[in-house]
């Protein structure tokens, strides 16, 4: 008898939790028309509140979050989510506010986001920007949209390759087909940095632009970024910048400076909105001004000294979310921005790098370090010398989660052999810090002696490793109260 | 204030063991003319400085003082206090995307949960983990059909769609080489059929119906459907979830696809967000259903377990041959609607959604009886309903506005034949006391 419920199995005749007001005779006389209605109920489970609470719990038992464990997750900078920021996105002013409100009533939150684009400006190098992408893709996707519409009105309909590094992460070329656009992969060089050549070679009149990072995905900064933007405005080419990576360079470099047109940030990921669990993030974008105008939709102005909100704009790519993208989120990205200052937005750079390279240092005595340069906020390492015992990343991952801590980004970037990208956040104390490298001795040493424990791990977790194939192959995907749960 | 860890003690030892002295040589690999000088002083704030200053912020907001009226895709529904309970615990706020599946069974499980009550609800075989919203899901359920028909390049949209939705769905597709028809209303305030027939042709790939639509009418579904199914085109039903506890669920009614956000669940208004798209789809649409899913296995022992599958799909993997770009979904405000649906359960979500109706049906028969109040159709409503003023809209509203009720959303700015005209929704936060004063009001305000 297995012990997993789901909450279908945990149905009981009759039970509930709901309540609702009632009003006596006055609304009885109102009943739909018969024919309009559901034949049966939905098949829900009937549930207490006392048996729905318990069930949550138990549920919340068999997660963890950063606020339980180390996050050293390459790519998704998984920073302490504020308790405070918690605490202003509840607050009834704000939660008590629809998107269509006549602007007079709600000039709290176009405050919040006239003056959170602002922030974002300053420190990106951009000079304006929209809030409603509902996450990183989506910021993606406004602004790779952007660069299209710009071509288009300069008549310039042959622009149809997007250019994107091989190391880049995967939404940057799903994007870039959901514009339309042929996404064309770059080399990286043996540095890690983008090959010349090879950009130089695929750039043409056929090139929309260039999306890029930087630092890249492997944590690395481009000792010729400038040269590189020059070279695709050379050409008539814009350069789109993937925010993912700013937290090693906050407030530090700046896009905009780099040359860049056009850029999106995650706020999840530098701002420390919270990741529950793979959403709700929020992707703004921002432009210099050559793309402003192509924005989306709606718009903050001020106007006569106070916000208005502008719907409608003929030169907009037009709106890419029902309203205005996730203001909750946002609004905690607000109060980081103000916490810190612009002061406090640099520390976290210069601190995200110097735990990054002091981690970087001390790996090297278990992994191979593909590229010995400086790294930014984030590194990649390999894994692949205990492949002779059988070992690979995979197995390393899993054992660090009996370890208490999560495991690195593993498999990503997909151009480096059994790499792991481990990226500690400005967050992590020096004892976190020396604990995680003690494990990896631990760890190493379990190889050596007893690799098996290795590759069959996870041991201590509420299941052990779990067969994806098996899930692919035969997908079910939902449960029901007819289910029979073994 | 920042939430850095390492303070001088720390920092020295660690520079030490890196060779450096200055947090400047480790920037050393960048263009000098591209490092910004650090900020001279500091003007970050402390914690008790900043809620001082966001309470300031969200008093500036007078909307929430009103009794307000505005529906139009962002509902004002209870939200029960076991929402806010679970959804700030720390395993899920704080919880990264369930990759490593053996350390997140919990938030998994979640979302399996979240995709069966979906399908409960809406009656069909497979849901994903959730999209961005009512909008993306439509947009991607047009994707996926014509994905389906790769050869038709026709798509038919109703007029009555929600307006934002259909921008964003001209976001999505347009790169596409599409033809893209709209079908109008009857006077009743439904699809006319005449003019749906007058565009379906064997180019359709899909046809996208709103039931409830944007100006509340209960559309004829079925109808729609059979006229579409003759042409093989994939029938699309985006729909408030909440009108399923009571009507015909996506599958009596024949759809292949079912979309829409499930913010009335769970999700209090927000300001637009965040709220929660879903997609549910026939047994035969599963391969081409973006986003995340969680299906369910075995691990080495035998034993039951979640992760999340069928990544093929998915942009980390197919790159640019993946069925969506989407990767960061909204899972946390998923989580608030499976919550809140599973607090209402099978009985609760049909006196809830018929409670809604019923105050929304007493609203609109008090105010039709009004002389100066004309109806805009006669067709059943589900949550909301339009009517037009004969007097100027600008006294209606400020005479409303004077007694602190917000009466609905003014319908110009969409449609020229709108002018005039109000939006009015009423959930079951509101009593009858205040239905009440609304009709008390409106009297005067279609008199004077």
């Amino acid at each position: 008898m297995s012990e997993l419920k789901t909450i279908f199995q945990k149905s009981q005749k009759g039970q509930r939790a709901y309540s609702l007001p009632t009003d006596g005779e006055a609304f009885d006389a109102f009943t739909p028309p018969a024919e309009l209605l559901r034949t049966a109920p939905p098949e829900l489970p009937e549930v207490s509140e006392i048996d729905l609470t318990r069930h949550f719990a138990d549920l919340a038992k068999r997660t963890v979050g950063i606020d339980n464990i180390f996050y050293p997750l390459g790519s998704c900078t998984m920073k302490l989510n504020p308790r405070v920021n918690e605490l202003c996105a509840s607050l009834p002013g704000f939660t008590r506010t629809h998107p269509l409100a006549p602007d007079k009533s709600v000039q709290g939150n176009l405050k919040v986001i006239h003056e959170l684009i602002s922030m974002l400006c300053e420190v990106s190098g951009m000079t304006a920007g929209s809030l409603t992408p509902n996450a990183g893709a989506q910021g993606e996707f406004a602004g790779v949209r952007m660069i299209t519409a710009y071509h288009h009105r300069r008549g310039d309909h042959a622009r149809t390759e997007m250019l994107v590094p091989d190391n880049a992460h995967g939404t940057n070329p799903a994007t870039a087909a959901m514009a339309g656009l042929k996404a064309v992969a770059i080399r990286t060089d043996a540095t890690g940095d983008l090959d010349m050549d090879h950009l130089k070679s695929l750039l043409s009149e056929r090139t929309a632009g260039l999306m890029l990072t930087n630092p890249n995905t492997l944590g690395l900064f481009s000792p010729r970024i400038s040269a590189i933007t020059q070279l695709v405005h050379n050409t008539g080419g814009l350069l789109f910048y993937d925010g993912a990576n700013l937290n090693a360079i906050l407030n530090i470099v700046r896009p905009g400076d780099m040359g860049f047109d056009v850029m999106h940030l995650n706020l999840h990921k530098t701002f420390s909105t919270p990741h529950g669990g793979g959403g709700p993030g929020s992707g703004p974008v921002l432009c210099k001004d050559r793309l402003k105008a192509f924005l989306p939709l709606p718009r903050v102005v001020v106007k006569n000294n106070s916000y208005q909100v502008v719907w409608k704009d003929r030169r907009s790519i037009g709106q890419i979310a029902s309203f205005h993208g996730n203001f909750a989120i946002y609004l905690r990205a607000y109060a980081y921005c103000k916490a810190h200052g612009y002061a406090g937005l640099r520390r976290v750079g210069e601190q995200a790098v110097l735990n990054a390279n002091y981690l970087k240092k001390q790996m090297g005595q278990y992994f191979t370090i593909p590229y010995p340069q400086s790294c930014m906020h984030e590194f990649v390492v390999q894994a692949d010398r205990y492949l002779d015992r059988g070992v690979r990343a995979l197995d390393i991952a899993k054992r660090l989660l009996d370890y208490g801590v999560y495991a690195p980004t593993i498999y990503f970037p997909l151009i480096i052999r059994e790499c792991m990208l481990i990226e500690p956040t400005e967050c992590e104390s020096q004892a976190t810090l020396d604990r995680f490298i003690a494990i990896f001795g631990q760890i190493v040493k379990e190889i050596e002696s007893d690799p098996e424990l290795v590759r069959s791990a996870p041991h201590r977790q509420f299941v052990s490793r779990l067969n994806e194939a098996q899930a692919a192959r035969k997908p079910i995907l939902k449960t029901s109260l007819c289910t029979q749960e073994v | 204030m920042d939430f850095i860890s390492n303070r001088e003690e720390q920092n020295r030892h660690l520079m030490a063991a890196l060779g450096i002295e200055s947090m400047e040589e480790l920037f050393s690999g960048v263009q000098r003319s591209l490092l910004r000088s650090r900020p001279v002083s500091d003007d970050g704030l402390s914690e008790l400085e900043v809620l001082r200053l966001l309470e300031g912020t969200a008093e500036k907001n007078r909307f929430p003082l009103f009794d307000q009226y505005l529906g139009a895709g962002a509902y004002q529904h209870h939200v029960p206090a076991l929402v806010q309970a679970v959804c700030s615990k720390s395993e899920f706020l704080t919880a990264y995307t369930p990759y490593q599946p053996e350390i997140s069974q919990g938030m998994l499980q979640a979302i399996f949960e979240y995709q069966s009550v979906i399908c409960a609800l809406t009656g069909m075989d497979m849901a994903n983990g959730s999209l961005y919203d009512g909008a993306a899901a439509c947009a991607e359920a047009i994707l996926m059909a014509l994905r389906h028909h790769p050869q038709r390049r026709r798509v038919v949209i109703s007029s009555l769609l929600h307006p934002h939705y259909r921008q964003v769905i001209n976001q999505y597709l347009s790169s596409h080489d599409l033809e893209v028809k709209t079908v109008g209303y009857d006077a009743e305030g439904q699809l006319d059929l005449a003019g749906l027939s007058r565009v379906l042709n064997d180019q359709t790939a899909a046809v996208l119906l709103q039931s409830p639509n944007f100006l509340g009418f209960l559309e004829p579904v079925k109808e729609v459907f059979e006229k579409a199914d003759q042409v093989s085109a994939v029938r699309i039903l985006c729909a408030n979830p909440m009108s399923y506890g009571l009507f015909s669920s996506a599958r009596e009614l024949d759809a292949d696809i079912a979309v829409g956000d499930s913010q009335p669940f769970g999700l209090p208004l927000q300001f637009g967000g965040p709220y929660v798209g879903y997609v549910a789809v026939r047994e035969g649409f599963l391969r081409q259903l973006p986003g995340r899913i969680v299906g369910e296995t075995v691990d080495s022992n035998g034993k039951r377990g979640f992760v999340l599958t069928l990544q093929a799909r998915e942009q980390h993997i197919r790159r640019e041959k993946a069925t969506s770009n989407i990767c960061t979904n909204q899972t946390l405000a998923a989580l608030a609607s499976l919550v809140a649906m599973l607090w209402y359960g099978p009985e609760g979500m049909r006196r809830l959604a018929l409670t809604n109706y019923q105050r929304t049906a007493y609203l609109r028969q008090k105010l039709s009886e009004i002389p100066g109040i004309r109806l805009f159709g006669t067709a059943p409503v589900f949550n909301e309903f339009a009517l037009f003023f004969d007097r100027p809209l600008v006294r209606v509203l400020r005479l409303f506005r004077k007694e602190r009720i917000e009466p609905g959303l003014p319908l110009g700015r969409y449609d020229r034949r709108w002018v005039g005209a109000l939006l009015i929704a009423a959930t079951e936060m509101k009593s009858k006391e205040q239905l009440d004063h609304y009709i008390e009001v409106a009297r005067q305000a279609a008199s004077r």
